[in-house]
């Protein structure tokens, strides 16, 4: 059971001169937690707005929920539950108030949801919406994101803004609700560390271009360290391994790469070398320039 | 079921389960019969994503180490591939690679490592 619910193909997106998007092809299935991470400006927000048809493929395809993103209707979006960037409330309303407001646009709203979400991010019923701090506007977003059980929520940097305890509870919560759900949910992200521990898909875009798109397990996988000692002679100048993906710091004694490569690999890259070699694994953190790298075009 | 995954780690998070579930098998301290926690349960427990949990399974399952039975919970299967012999020498030998490459690096004999490691073993460690 793994639903498409947004599809890109040959998805391309200018704004002027500046292309924001480039040619992306992907598809986002659920259940899912999907990591979407990339540098500052690398298209991360722009796709998300494609999402929800707030911005139209300036060439390419975008469906979401099975519709063109340019068709999609009440229907559609009420199956969407949104975080955007910089949230916006009805300054004059309490929190109380806001929420009610919204809560008319969704028959699915679920009054116990919101009951337990206020309390698990701890947010304040009656207080005004003005007075609010930028972490806790960001915690009224999320709330207001996930009470009508959407099954496709898009949240982009949401846990910028709050701190270490409400980020965790935040992250728990989001496991609740897709095993919940069934939700597929892509969340946006710098913040490496946080949401290494709660994805399992990521896609990663380098300058409007998709640099990776893969289980972030098999991402884990595939990649690795290898700290390289020489035995008996000095090391070459440079590795010409195929599996190689970067050298780093290199001397006649030891080297530091980055490497793609199955077992097998290691053992006749030992042999061929006379070198020991030390194996560590790369977490998110170290897979991102690589990633990155990729992408480049 | 006591399990300790590291989430930032790079050894992928699916592999971290289905090593420790292997090597408490192997080891006994799961029996034939026990009960296999829910994958919403562990979830709740570690932090992990239930797709993760869930891909863990289904290897363990594929290795026939554990068995779903239509309606039932998952529990550890009867004579497991991963109690042989051969099995607890392959988790062994996987696990002492950077022991190895520890003991190469200080010019220390396959022998002399072999001895520190049964002293280690016997707790008799000088």
């Amino acid at each position: 059971m793994s639903d498409v619910m947004f599809e890109a193909s040959g998805l391309t997106k200018e704004f002027g001169a500046v292309t924001a998007l480039r040619n992306v092809s992907l598809a986002f299935r659920g259940p899912s937690i999907i990591g979407l991470i990339g540098r500052n400006a690398s298209g991360k927000t722009t796709l998300l707005r494609h999402i929800v048809g707030l911005q139209l493929p300036t060439r390419g395809q975008a469906r979401t929920l099975g519709v063109a993103t340019r068709r999609l209707e009440h229907e559609q979006l009420a199956r969407v539950g949104v975080v955007p960037d910089a949230p916006s409330f009805i300054t004059w309303m309490s929190v109380r108030e806001q929420l009610r407001y919204l809560s008319a646009f969704y028959p699915r709203w679920d009054m116990a949801r919101q009951a337990s979400l206020l309390d698990l991010l701890d947010l304040f019923v009656d207080a005004d919406i003005r007075g609010l701090s930028t972490g806790s506007a960001q915690k009224l977003a999320i709330v207001a994101a996930l009470c009508h059980h959407p099954d496709l929520i898009l949240l982009d940097e949401p846990v910028s803004n709050l701190d270490p305890i409400a980020r965790d509870q935040f992250l728990k919560l989001l496991l609740d609700i897709v095993q919940e759900d069934g939700a597929t949910i892509v969340i946006s992200s710098h913040v490496l560390h946080d949401i290494e521990s709660t994805v399992d898909w990521i896609v990663c875009l380098n300058d409007g271009v998709v640099a990776a798109d893969a289980a972030l397990d098999d991402l884990k996988d595939q990649y690795a360290e290898w700290r390289v000692l020489a035995r008996t002679r000095d090391l070459p100048d440079r590795f010409a391994d195929v599996f190689v993906v970067r050298q780093t710091v290199i001397n006649p004694r030891g080297a530091r790469l980055v490497v793609r490569a199955a077992d097998a690999d290691l053992a006749a890259f030992q042999r061929a070398h006379d070198v020991d070699v030390d194996v560590a694994p790369l977490n998110l953190q170290g897979l991102f320039p690589i990633l990155v790298n990729n992408g480049r075009h | 079921m006591l399990i300790t995954i590291d989430l930032h780690s790079g050894v992928p998070a699916y592999r971290q389960l289905v090593d420790q579930i292997r090597l408490q098998v192997a080891g006994g301290r799961l029996r034939p019969g026990d009960d296999i926690p829910s994958t919403r349960v562990l979830s709740a427990e570690l932090g992990l994503n239930p797709m993760t949990i869930s891909r863990a399974y289904a290897l363990l399952e594929e290795e026939g180490v554990l068995e779903r039975r239509p309606g039932l919970a998952l529990v550890v299967r009867a004579n497991s591939r991963a109690t042989s012999a051969t099995s607890r020498v392959a988790q062994f030998s996987r696990a002492a690679r950077p022991v190895a490459s520890m003991a190469r690096q200080l010019g220390i004999s396959g022998k002399d490592a072999g001895e520190v490691l049964r002293r280690l073993i016997d707790n008799d460690e000088r």
